[in-house]
This record gives structure tokens, sequence and C-alpha cells, in this order.
């Protein structure tokens, strides 16, 4: 059975959000997991502009990857780095 | 025991769900309902009625131009609602001494000052051409926005104050919801409704349309980097 490039794409980059969202959960590391968060949504950038969508891929390169994660350093280095 | 529960839970809520989703049309095919109702009136006639070739911005500022006006409202409100609470906390603004600063890397250094006029330009791009291709206010903002994050990183905290007093920087932060108002009454004088396009002389809605975009723009740009400097503060 043949299985398109693009669906086999679409798949990995599927796999790719589940496991960066479980390492995300799991990690103690706030620092880590907000880098981690940071690439989820450089994948999920991807997913939208392979839907078609790239001005959202867009906003979510700059808002998602970028500012959130700026401002979730901010946040860490004004509190603990460690979750209890 | 717990657990269990909690597993028993989470299956009850997501069969459903999941249930549902099967049921959904497929990606992309015609029965969907966002492709049944006004979407085939949006991609026949919206290029010459919107004002914007580019259906999106069409759709975003015109058709929906209502539901824009109210996330731009939104997202000054965020920017305010940070300043409230992040002031309550301590009196005044200070910015943050404590500790010694750690010098920053030169190779960040150089690539921030040798990409910025790029990322501005790129910005700039987004905004400008959101009538015919991908992007438009928002992007460009957040585009624009972060670049006035990493360069606040790089050039310094007091440095970036100083280049962005703090009267016209309140402003520009609700240059978004002004700009909608301002063009929403000049549709007013001009079709009858608030936010009405002219249709006519295409010029005057694709200028609205730009000015929407510009307020957008800058806006947004200024919200994120609000945010950012005031979590600089001290608490």
């Amino acid at each position: 059975m043949p299985i398109e490039m693009g669906r086999l794409f679409d798949l990995g980059l599927m796999t790719l959000l589940v496991l960066c969202a479980l390492a995300v959960v799991r990690t103690k590391d706030l620092l880590a997991a907000s880098i981690i968060f940071s690439a989820y949504s450089l994948v999920m950038c991807l997913v939208w502009d392979h839907r078609g969508a790239p001005d959202v891929a867009m906003t979510e390169a700059a808002v998602g990857a970028g500012v959130t994660t700026v401002l979730f350093l901010s946040a860490i280095s004004k509190t603990v780095r460690k979750e209890r | 025991m717990k657990r269990a529960l909690v597993i028993a839970l989470l299956a009850a809520v997501a069969m459903p769900l999941l249930l549902a989703a099967a049921r959904m049309p497929r990606f992309g095919s015609v029965e969907q309902p966002a492709y049944t109702h006004v979407a085939r009136r949006y991609l026949e006639r919206g290029a010459e009625e919107a004002g914007a070739e580019n259906i999106v911005t069409g759709v975003i500022l015109n058709y929906r131009g209502f539901d824009t006006n109210g996330e731009v409202t939104v997202i000054f409100t965020a920017c305010a609602a940070v300043a409230a609470v992040l002031a309550c906390s301590g009196e005044g603004r200070r910015p943050v001494r404590a500790g010694t600063p750690v010098a920053l890397s030169p190779v960040v250094r150089y690539v921030v000052r040798l990409l910025a006029p790029f990322i501005a330009l790129f910005a700039f791009y987004v905004v400008v051409f959101g009538e015919v291709s991908p992007g438009g206010g928002f992007q460009g903002g957040t585009v624009f926005g972060a670049l006035i994050i990493v360069t606040t990183v790089v050039v310094g905290r007091d440095e970036a104050e100083r280049l962005s007093p703090e009267r016209p920087r309140l402003w520009l932060q609700a240059a978004g919801p002004l700009s909608f108002l301002a063009v929403g009454t000049v549709g007013a004088l001009l079709t009858g409704w608030y936010l009405g396009f002219p249709h006519v002389p295409r010029a005057i809605a694709a200028s609205m349309l730009m000015a929407l975009e510009f307020g957008i723009g800058v806006g947004g740009a200024m919200v994120l980097a609000g945010i950012f400097w005031r979590l600089g503060d001290e608490a």
C-alpha cells in the first residue's frame, strides 16, 4: 500500500508533538521544560505550515517559540528552577 | 485505588471525545462546516468585496472586523493586567539590580546586532504585504515584538527604556484598539455602520485596512515588549 510523503511527514510531526508534550509534563527542571515547550512550538509551527496556514505558523514561531519562552525564563529567574 | 479511579475517569472523558472526533469530516473535505456556509462567498467575492487580495486578511479585518476589534482589546487588557498586578507588589518601578549581571556572550551580541535591521525589515514587509500574501498586523507585530525583546537583552534595559519614553509607549500599546476606534468611526461616517468599508473607491477601503494592520502591528509589538519589561521590574 503506497503511503504519501505528506501523510508520513504529518505522522512524524504528530509523534514529535506527543513526545514533546509528555517530556514537558514529566521534567522536574522548569528551565528544561521551557526549552522543550519551545521545541513543541517549533514542531507546531511546522504542522501549521504543512496544513496550509503559513500566517499562523509565523505567529507560532514568534510568539510560541520565542516570546513565551522568554517570559517563562524571566519568570523562572524570579522564582525557583526546580519543581517541588 | 486512587490511580485506577483517575485513569477510569480520564478514559470515560476521552472516549466520547475521541468518538466525536472520529465522526468529524476529514481534514480538507468539502463536507466540513467551514466550507458549507459562508466560505463560498468569501472565496468567490472576497477579493473585490473586502478590499484585500489575501482572503484571510479580508475575513479577519473586514467580514469579521468586530471579532478582531475584540481580540485587539483583549491583548491590550492583558498588558494592562500584567502592569497592574506587578505594580501592586512594589511601590514604583525599579529595574532589577540584584546580584552581578551575567556578561553576555559576544557571539550573541554580534549576531543580534547583525540581524536586527533584517528582522525589522521582515516585520515591516509582513505587515505591509499582509494584503496580498500570508501575514499581516498580528504576524509582523509579533516578529517586531520579539526583535524588541532580543534587543533589550543585548543593549540592556536602561538603554531600551531611554529609547522608548513612558508616555508615548503607553499610547503605542493601545494602538490596536485606538486604530480600530478611528477606522471604525471613519467607516461609520462613510457607510453608516461602525467598521463599515465603502466598496466603490477601492483605495479608501485599502487604506483603512492598511491603517488597521499598522495599528495592530505596533500595538502587538509594544504589548509584547511591555510585558517583558514589566517582568524585568523588581517585584
